[in-house]
């Protein structure tokens, strides 16, 4: 299922409708999007695992077939960061980064109960790095990427006794843009299976929410887990904060804030990268030893910067941020948005789609 | 109280050099002078130089939008430390 494979064949059956034009493609994927979160993943989750995975990854398929326009902004996006890969190799990441993202929901579906139905499917490495940290009596910063599955693997370390926070974004709370069933619907899918494993509500860093900080450093300082990922694009109100630091080969601007918060409270920051297996079931958690804070703020950054990197090169399917050019360019990875894929309209509810954790963290 | 407070902010805050000097009722937010790390900043700094504790349901807009606004909060956290000793003894 994992072998490269050859350029998108021609649509067939459902796909015929999807290439009808905007309206229909916006009406199918809205339906495909919200049967496979409301009917089709909660069903086949309860399947054996092996099953279960094998079907988000057909449909992961399918949606890399169809979805012409976000297929090729994502192989645009791989090469222009990453350089030529070869056409397979191209093809086999992007392809993974659907199929990744469909087996992403399975993931959310199997958090139900104590989350033991995911936890067996994921090896935890580093856990000695946490309990360390954890016994200074400070707190612990987990910082991340929008890589992998973060949100429904760190809520494996809130099931197994680590009371965890995140600070990240539900975006559907606050975009204008974002219609209110809609919202309701993220919520009743999403949000609330993930929240069941969190010991407070997000921490939710929006221009304007003054109190952000303090709420993390009162989980900190009750010597719990917070959980950031710090390769988030700055919003504009946050550009002014936000440093150049060398990331995917460019001078990159992201927001220090994980290290600012680490060296406010005293908090260790300990990196943790989740990828997923080559057989799409099983994922591993890497808890890295804490990063050193010596020095400035921008080169304490830095090195969480750095370890961001290596995690995307050394698993680049599991990076989020290969899906929007406009978000890369923001960040500064690559030097502008501007491809026809970009500008393609793209159907609001097509989200699920590509689910990831996208909803939520933009910390 | 003012002074101490406004000398902070303006050496370790500010970061736009054209807002200075700082008014004592110039507003911290609208101005972007505080975002909520530099707020966790200064409460640190209150709570370490004034030893008075910020409740966390207490960092809202209406207590750190100005110097002036800090300082009515403080005093008040004082005043309530103060009566509650009193009413132990």
């Amino acid at each position: 299922m994992n072998k490269a494979e050859g350029p998108a064949a021609a649509p067939r059956g459902l796909g015929r409708l999807w290439r009808r034009g905007a309206d229909g493609r916006q009406l199918l994927s809205n339906a495909e999007g919200m049967a496979y979160w409301l009917a089709v993943a909660p069903v086949i989750s309860h399947l054996p695992a092996r099953l279960a995975y094998r079907v988000a990854c057909g449909r992961g398929d399918w949606i890399y077939r169809n979805w012409d326009a976000k297929r090729e902004e994502i192989k645009l996006n791989l090469r222009r960061v990453l350089g030529d890969l070869g056409p397979a190799e191209t093809e086999r990441l992007t392809r993974d980064f659907f199929r990744f993202a469909s087996c992403e929901v399975i993931d959310v579906m199997r958090l139900r109960g104590r989350a033991r139905a995911l936890g067996e499917l994921v090896d935890i490495r580093g856990r000695e790095h946490l309990d360390a940290a954890l016994a200074q009596g400070k707190g612990v910063i987990l910082c991340s990427a929008h890589f992998g599955s973060h949100l429904c693997v760190s809520s494996l370390l809130h099931a197994d006794g680590y009371p965890l926070t995140t600070i990240g974004r539900w975006r559907w709370r606050y975009d204008d843009g974002t219609a209110a069933m809609e919202g309701k619907f993220w919520d009743f899918v999403h949000a609330r299976r993930v929240l069941r494993h969190r010991a407070r509500p997000n921490i939710e860093p929006w221009p304007g929410r003054i109190q952000v900080a303090a709420q993390a450093a009162a989980a900190l300082r009750a010597n719990e887990v917070v959980t950031i990922c710090s390769d988030t694009e700055p919003l504009e109100a946050d550009r002014p904060r936000a440093v150049e630091v060398p990331f995917m080969g460019k001078p990159a601007t992201l927001l220090p804030g994980t290290v600012t918060l680490a060296k406010l409270t005293g908090a260790p920051v300990l990196m943790s990268f989740t990828h997923r297996t080559d057989d799409y079931r099983h994922q591993v958690l890497e808890i890295s030893p804490p990063v050193p804070m010596q020095g400035d703020t921008v080169t304490a950054f830095g090195r969480c910067v750095s370890a961001m990197e290596d995690a995307i090169r050394a698993h680049p399917a599991n990076w989020f941020y290969w899906y929007s050019a406009a978000a890369l360019a923001t960040m500064g990875v690559i030097s502008e948005a501007a491809t026809p894929a970009d500008v393609t309209p793209e159907p609001h509810l097509a989200v699920p789609v590509t689910m990831l954790a996208d909803p939520d963290a933009r910390p | 109280m003012e002074a101490i407070i406004n000398d902070y902010i303006s050496k370790e805050v500010v970061q736009d050099p054209s807002l200075l000097p700082l008014a004592n009722d110039t507003s911290l937010l609208e101005t972007g002078i505080l975002d909520s790390l530099s707020l966790l900043k200064l409460v640190l700094f209150v709570q370490e130089r004034f030893g008075t504790a910020v409740d966390d349901v207490d960092i809202v807009p209406e207590n750190f939008d100005s110097v002036d606004a800090i300082c009515v909060y403080l005093r008040s956290r004082a005043r309530e430390g103060a009566d509650q000793a009193a009413g132990r003894e």
